[in-house]
This record gives C-alpha cells, structure tokens and sequence, in this order.
C-alpha cells in the first residue's frame, strides 16, 4: 500500500485528505456540486471549523453549490452539531460541514448531512458517490442561479436554546462552578465561552479559545493531549475541565484532581444524567465499555450494540425508542432530544446539571462507577487472511457469546473481546475489556497471538 | 457546433454562457493557473459585474487563489477600470475581472490582469494557458493557504484619480442622461453625482443580475431604444450608455441622435491630439479612416494593428505612454495614457464633455465640423475556410490600384475610400467592412459579399 492513498480518501465517508497537493479546491468543488445535483437545487447550509483551509474550502464548496443552482445558507465558523441542527431548523435540504474533525491541521474534509440535518446513511453515501463519478453534475445557467445567504447569530442561538430545555440552568448559575476550557482554537471556542461564562454563569478558565490561531495541540482530546487543561484545573482549583475537539462534537473531561477521565466514563456519567430525565433505551457501539452497561442497568433500560461509526450508532437510535447514545472510546455523547448526532454542549450540560443538582465532586463519581479494565492494540494481516483469522478466533472461544455485526465480538460473563479491521488500513484494532486487570491482559495477548501466529 | 459556441478559450482568457458552455470548474482551473502564472509578491484582486453567475465565478477563483497562497482582495461588484485601478494603487500581483461586459445577460467571462492592472501580454496569456492545460497548478501547504478580504474604498480612490485629470467644477454644468445598462457604471455615477454635486440622470440603473432593461451592446442601435428619445424630453446636453462592465461608451446629441460608436474614437482622438499634439493614436485596421483625416489635422499619427484587445496591448509595449495620444477601437472602447491604458468607458465620456466645455460647442456641432464618411458592414458564415483563395481573389478582383495591407485578413486603402475582409477571432464567420469619404460605397461592398460568400 502506498502511503499516497491515505492522504487523499474519497470513499463513503466523503472526502477527505491533506490539503495543498490532496485536498484541492477543484476536488471540494466537484464534490459540492455532486452533492448539489443529488439534493435537486435545495437550500444547504454550509459551515466549517477553524482550520487554515477552511475559507479556501468553503468558497470552493459555495461554488460547487451555486453551479448546481442551490442557494447556499453560509454559517461561518460553527460547531458540527450546530450547523447540523440548523438544516433540520430551517428545513434545508442538507448540509457540508468542513472539518476534519479530530485530524491533524493539514487535514480536512467534508461531512455531508441530509435534510435531518443528520449523516448520510449508506445508501446515500453510496448513491452521491455514483454521481460524483459519473461526473454528469447539474449546471444551473445565469437564469437559474441562486445566491448565497449569510446567517451569522441564528444557528448558535438554536443549538444553546435545544440544550438548555434539558437542564436546569439556574440552578447551575447560583453555584458558579469553577470550570476549565481548552478549546483547542477550534468551531466552539467562541459558542463555548459564551455558553459556560455567560449562560451557564461559571468562573471560566479559558485556554485556547481563538478560532483565528492554529490549534496548539494534537487534535483529538485524549489524556495525553489534554496535560495542559490538567495543569489549568489544578493551578485554578477548578471543579471539572472540559476539552473539546476541532469542530466541537467530541467532549474530553478532566476530573477536579487534574486526572482527564477515560471517555468511556464520561459517557456513563451523562448517560446517567439524561436516563434520569428521558425515557427510552441506550445505543452505543461494539467497543463501548461494559460500564455503560451497569449504568443502563441501574435506571432499568436496555443497551443496544451497533457497528462503529456516528452513523451507525444514530442508524441504531432511530430504530429504537432511545434516550441517549453515543461511542465512548472517542468521546462522543448523543442525546436526540437535542439533535441525532454527537454534541459536546450536551455532554457539558449535563455534567454541570448533575454536579449541581447532587453531592460528590467528579472524580467520586466516577470512582461510583463499576470498574472496567481496558486493553487494547494493533496488528497488521495480509489482505485475503481476514476470513480465516476471524474463524479460528470463533473457534477457539466456543462458549462466547459472538456479534458478528462489525468484525468480531466475543462476549464473556467477565468480559469481552473485539476485533475489526481498520477502513484505511490493513490493520486489524483489538479491544478487550474485562472486570481485572489481569483477565484484561490475558484476553487482549491471547488474541494477538491468535492473530499474528503463523 | 451548438457547444462550440457557447464557450470560448483563448489567450485573452475564457468567456461563455454560464452552464452549457462556461463551468464553475473553468473559473476554479483558470484561477488555479493564474495564480501559478502569476511572479511578483502580493495580493490578488477580484471583481465582477452584476451578472448573477458572478456570485459563482467568484468563490470558485477565490478558492483557487487561495490555494495557491495568494491572499485575495474582493472588491465586490465593481468595473473593470476600477478593479484595474486598485490593482496599481494596492501594489498588487494582478487581478481577476469577472464579467462579460457587452455580451448578453447568460454569458461570462474572466479576464486577466497583471500587475499595474495591465492586460497580459500575448506571451503571458500564452503561459496562462499553457498551465491551464496541463493542470498542474502550484497548490500550498495547509499553513501557507492566503486570506481571504472585503475592500470597499475602490471606488473612492477611482474618483480621486478621475478629479486629477477632469475638471468636474467645469462638466457638472452640463445636463448628462446616462443609461446604465443594469451595470457597474451606475455605483461609480452615483458616487460621482453625490461627490461632484453633478445632478446626473441615471436610466437602468439598479445593478441587475439576470435581466438587463436591454442587450449591454454599445452601438447606435441600442441608444435609439431608451435612451435616444429620453434627451430632448428631459432637455439634456448629451446621452451616454455604458455596457455592463464599464469599459465601453455609445452616446446621442442634444437632439437625440444616437452617434455611431465609430465616432467615440475619433471624438476622443480629436480632444486629446488638441492637447497632446504631435501624438499617435492607436487603433485597428477596421476602425473608420475619419481618425486618419482627424489625426492629420492634428498633425497625429495613426498607428494601425490587427483587429483585438490584445493586438492594441503588445503594441501599445512597444511604445513610451507619452507617445501615444489614446488608443481604442471602433466599439467605443478606447484607452487613454492618464489612465494607463484601460479600457474606460468613464474616462471617455468625461473626454468627450470636456471637448465640449472646451470648446463650448454642442456634441452635435463637434460631430458636423467632421467630414462624412460612410460605412457598411456585413458578415458570412465561414464554411469552406478557403481563406488563403478568398484572400487572393478579393485582391485580384478589388484590390488593383489600391494600397494592400495583409497584416489581418487584407485591408486595401484608395485615396478615399478602402475595405478590409477578416475571418472573426470570436465567432466563424468573415466580416467584411468597407468605407468611403461621402456617399456609402454600395457597389463595391455587394460586390465583396457576393465573392466572400462564393468563397468564404
């Protein structure tokens, strides 16, 4: 495999890559004007993260639009749930969010969302992908073409009013929570500030909060990218610290000990949260921790289990009546009351919500939590050895419960094991997860000598 | 053929109706390879006409500037001798005019301009195209990507350099009825109405991206449907029209007459040789021979090249700015040294009203001091292309005692007449003028049309 072929992805995803000889305007363009032509001249929002590509994009993308003779809502600089609830809010006919997400800088992309406001399902991932190959896009002539709006204030307004109907704000302000922000320079710096300073009323120490700067850390807010908000938290005795990622869908929290809380809890924690105030069940991928589990279990509702992916996680809540969803290992809470997609201003929310409303600091409450241990890695296979990998891995755990829905999960009474190949790579991920520590290690290394013996 | 009509690349850039023929991927490759092409330092300015493809054009160009590290000044809806203007003023690296001027409402065009708002030479045009082609385009890193900016003080700094050159103490007094065609001229008119306390009458005037009050064509024809009988009504000095972008002028007397656009050069030659004598005017081999008989009066020269902006423009560098008096064409497209040569239709009728204050004399009794001269035009559809046959034959047939000139398609000149038959840069088709000092010179053009069309 050349290593060409991951600086450029146009796939069911969308289209994404590294910008300057990968990602060029002429390819954004096409794509915009693909999606334009598959939308039928509609209204779509378009809006974008922070990064240095982003305005070169989204005149690219605004083109590609116009030539396709729909009428382009531009929002700016926005959070991804944002600019996706404000399709559905004004009946759109979908949207293109530029952003890579939680890629590095000198990556970006285009999140494609239907009418709904929600990501494209697989069959119209599939069907956009045929126009764009078939390269046969709508022209609209002079007569036919449409304009470009710009709504500045609406979309944030939207999205912290949704948020705010699920929470008790009042309560949050009279206790002034001291509250850390690394805002990576990214979508939500500005929405975020405002949100937790003045809506929420908390003491707010803000780091990273201009969309003009490039983001001054790694992109994805893990524990090792998030020592700065820690040393924030400690140094301002600060009750909670939130991370959040580029284009503001993914939430990291640092306890108030400084310790950055595995994004599995964190989900447990709002989940939590939001069983108590919405009924209906939970939706979570294959990879989410059993802890989501114990949580469910306590307010009497059932977990669901879908593939990896947003998308297919919120495929999975729409065919159950579901209370909250999300995929713990990437930090990614889901509360459809709000809108059907990941939302760090939820996850803020409700965390805030629930720190006011009952005693405990943060890190008690995850110590609450059932404890689960975690282990996990990576190994390379050769194409056409996937198939007699995955058997011989059935095979040799006959008592296991077995999902085959993406990859390979095998379910114990003490814990499990998944393995599934990499979308990019020739890479197979194994998770295992396990009540010790010991049992975690002994599961995790079984399968990678399974995996990689010859 | 249907296709090949509706687009149309060439060294003076890329021009077509919006859909069929012009495509968002066209701005965004031609934009991407300008800004490969372009050398010098600096930002990249951008503009348009009100043309509603515009709004499409113009991200698209942007994005591929952008792309190529160039930070991007747009300057919104505005002429192109604006736009040419602020590329001097701002130092720029050059610039992008979108619009496709006298051409109907579906059309678009992107023209290109070098640094000083100059034109591109023929061998920069030719590179410009050369990279289109091979699409291999200088795209930067994700940290080198330009910024992107509004300016709206363009047309401020135009109106400074118009008051330099024009006394507009002097030509607010004249009563002026502009049709504006739905085009960029309005925004600067009105700037100058306010600033210059110059009570202008503005027709058509609200920019207009889909459907101008008429065909942005700057001919006698088009002054006659609204403006020409408007004049005399509204007791005016004299009417001006403009095409969508600016930079062409037709006008009408006092009376409502509508001039031929031939007229606007020699008006303008005439005015500036009174100042500049001794200069050359500049202009085509199609062009009326009133200009000669004017230049001559004037003690001026004619310098004459072949037919199209960009022969005027590789000419124009062989020549020193203060040898050349104003260069232009039968259009009523003409450029004048104080304005760097830019196409402006602004500059030109303020020329012209100067003349008139100069002289205190009506548009129509400056147009009657100049002998008669009568021209007919007619075009054939190319279909044999037996051009080279068609070039022989004409000469064998007309061009005995007459001087030839073979430098496009073949012009031959008597003492008071002359013909020139071309094959179109734009269009397949020949065109064929002939002109005579005092009555038209019906014979010899029936006589050409009926060879032409055996031949062309």
């Amino acid at each position: 495999m050349s290593k060409r072929e991951h600086l450029l992805k146009i796939g069911v995803s969308g289209i994404r890559g590294v910008v300057g000889g990968f990602l060029t305007p002429g390819l954004a363009c096409e794509f915009a004007q693909a999606f334009g032509t598959y939308v039928d001249k509609g209204r779509v929002v378009l809006g974008r993260d922070t990064r240095t590509s982003g305005e070169m994009l989204e005149n690219a993308v605004t083109a590609g639009l116009l030539a396709a003779g729909c009428e382009v809502i531009q929002v700016g600089v926005l959070p991804t749930p944002t600019i996706q609830m404000y399709v559905a809010a004004i009946g759109a006919a979908g949207g293109i969010a530029l952003t890579a997400s939680h890629n590095p800088p000198e990556y970006n992309a285009l999140k494609l969302f239907n009418h709904a406001g929600l990501f494209f399902n697989h069959y119209e991932r599939a069907e956009l992908l045929d126009l764009y190959h078939q390269s046969d896009f709508y022209q609209a002539t002079n007569e036919e073409m449409r304009g470009v709006q710009v709504h500045s204030a609406r979309p944030m307004a939207l999205h912290l009013e949704r948020v705010l109907k699920h929470i008790d704000a009042d309560l949050i302000r009279s206790r002034r929570f001291r509250v850390a922000l690394d805002g990576v320079n990214g979508a939500g710096s500005e929405m975020s500030v405002h949100f937790l300073r003045d809506v929420l009323g908390c003491e707010l120490h803000a780091m990273s909060v201009d969309p003009t700067q490039i983001f001054p850390r790694e992109a994805e807010p893990r524990p090792d990218t998030l020592g700065e908000l820690a040393a924030l938290v400690r140094r301002e005795g600060c009750q909670i610290g939130f991370g959040q990622d580029p284009d503001g869908d993914r939430l990291a929290v640092c306890d108030e000990t400084g310790v950055v809380i595995d994004n599995d809890d964190v989900l447990a924690l709002v989940a939590d949260a939001a069983l108590e105030r919405v009924e209906g069940d939970v939706v979570v991928n294959l990879t989410t921790s059993s802890v989501i589990d114990a949580v469910a279990q306590r307010h009497g509702r059932r977990v669901f289990r879908t593939p990896v992916g947003e998308a297919n996680v919120v495929e999975g809540m729409q065919s159950v009546h579901t209370a909250i969803g999300g995929e713990g290992s990437n930090g990614g809470v889901i509360f459809p009351a709000v809108h059907l997609c990941r939302d760090s201003y939820t996850g803020m929310a409700f965390l805030l919500n629930r720190l006011a409303s009952s005693p405990g600091t943060v890190s008690e409450r995850v110590a609450a939590l059932p404890a689960f241990h975690r282990r996990g890695s990576k190994v390379k296979f050769e194409h056409g050895r996937l198939g007699p990998l995955m058997q011989s891995l059935e095979a040799a755990y006959p008592d296991a419960e077995c999902n085959r829905s993406d990859g390979l999960k095998l379910s114990f009474a003490d814990g499990w094991i998944h393995v599934r190949a990499s979308n990019t790579e020739p890479l197979l991920r194994i998770a295992a997860e396990a009540t010790t520590v010991a049992r975690a290690e002994q599961l995790q290394s079984a399968v990678e000598a399974l995996l990689t013996a010859r | 053929m249907h296709r090949a009509k509706a687009l149309r690349i060439s060294p003076v850039g890329v021009r077509g109706i919006v859909g069929p023929g012009l495509t968002v991927t066209h701005a965004l490759d031609f934009a991407a390879a300008f800004g490969t092409l372009l050398a010098t330092d600096g930002p990249v300015l951008i503009g348009r006409d009100p043309r509603s493809s515009g709004q499409m054009l113009l991200p698209a160009a942007v994005s591929a500037l952008l792309a190529c590290g160039r930070d991007v000044i747009d300057l919104g809806i505005v002429s192109t001798p604006v736009l040419q203007h602020s590329i001097r003023r701002l130092n720029a690296a050059g610039g992008i005019s979108l619009g496709a001027s006298h051409n109907a409402a579906e059309w678009n065009a992107l023209k290109f301009l070098g640094p000083g708002g100059t034109y591109l030479a023929s061998s920069e045009a030719g590179e410009l195209l050369d990279i289109y082609h091979l699409k291999k385009f200088d795209f930067v890193e994700w940290n080198h990507i330009g910024k992107l900016s509004k300016s709206t003080d363009a047309l401020k700094t135009y109106l400074d350099e118009l008051a330099e050159v024009f006394d507009f103490e002097k030509l607010r007094h004249f009563r002026i009825v502009v049709d504006c065609c739905n085009g960029t001229s309005s925004t600067i008119l009105e700037r100058v109405r306010d600033r210059f306390h110059w009570p202008l009458i503005l027709i058509n005037s609200r920019l207009e991206g889909k459907a101008f009050a008429h065909e942005p064509e700057t001919s006698a024809r088009m002054v006659g449907s609204q403006l020409g009988p408007l004049i005399q009504p509204l007791g005016a000095d004299a009417g001006f029209l403009f095409d969508a972008d600016a930079d062409r002028i037709a006008c009408a007397t006092a009376q409502g007459e509508a001039l031929s656009e031939e007229l606007i050069l020699p008006l303008v030659a005439d005015g500036q040789l009174a100042r500049m004598p001794g200069r050359i005017v500049l202009t085509n081999l199609s062009t009326t021979a009133l200009v000669d008989e004017v230049a001559r009066q004037r003690g001026g020269e004619v310098v004459r090249v072949p037919v199209g902006r960009q022969a005027a423009i590789d000419a124009l560098s062989g020549y020193l700015p203060d040898q050349i008096a104003v260069a232009g064409e039968g259009t009523g497209a003409v450029m004048l040294p104080q304005f760097r040569f830019v196409y402006d239709g602004i500059a030109a009728m303020l020329m012209i009203l100067t003349i008139m204050a100069d002289r205190g004399q009506a548009l129509h009794e400056i147009v009657a001091g100049f002998p008669k001269y009568e021209m007919l035009k007619g075009e054939v559809p190319l279909k044999q292309m037996r051009i080279p046959q068609l070039y022989s034959e004409l000469r064998e047939a007309f061009g005995q005692e007459g001087r030839a000139n073979t430098l496009d398609g073949l012009r031959v000149d008597w003492h008071d007449h002359w013909f020139h038959v071309r094959v179109s840069q734009t269009e397949p088709l020949v065109r064929v003028i002939c002109e005579s000092r005092g009555e038209a010179p019906q014979a010899l053009f029936d006589g050409l049309m009926e060879q032409v069309r055996r031949l062309a």
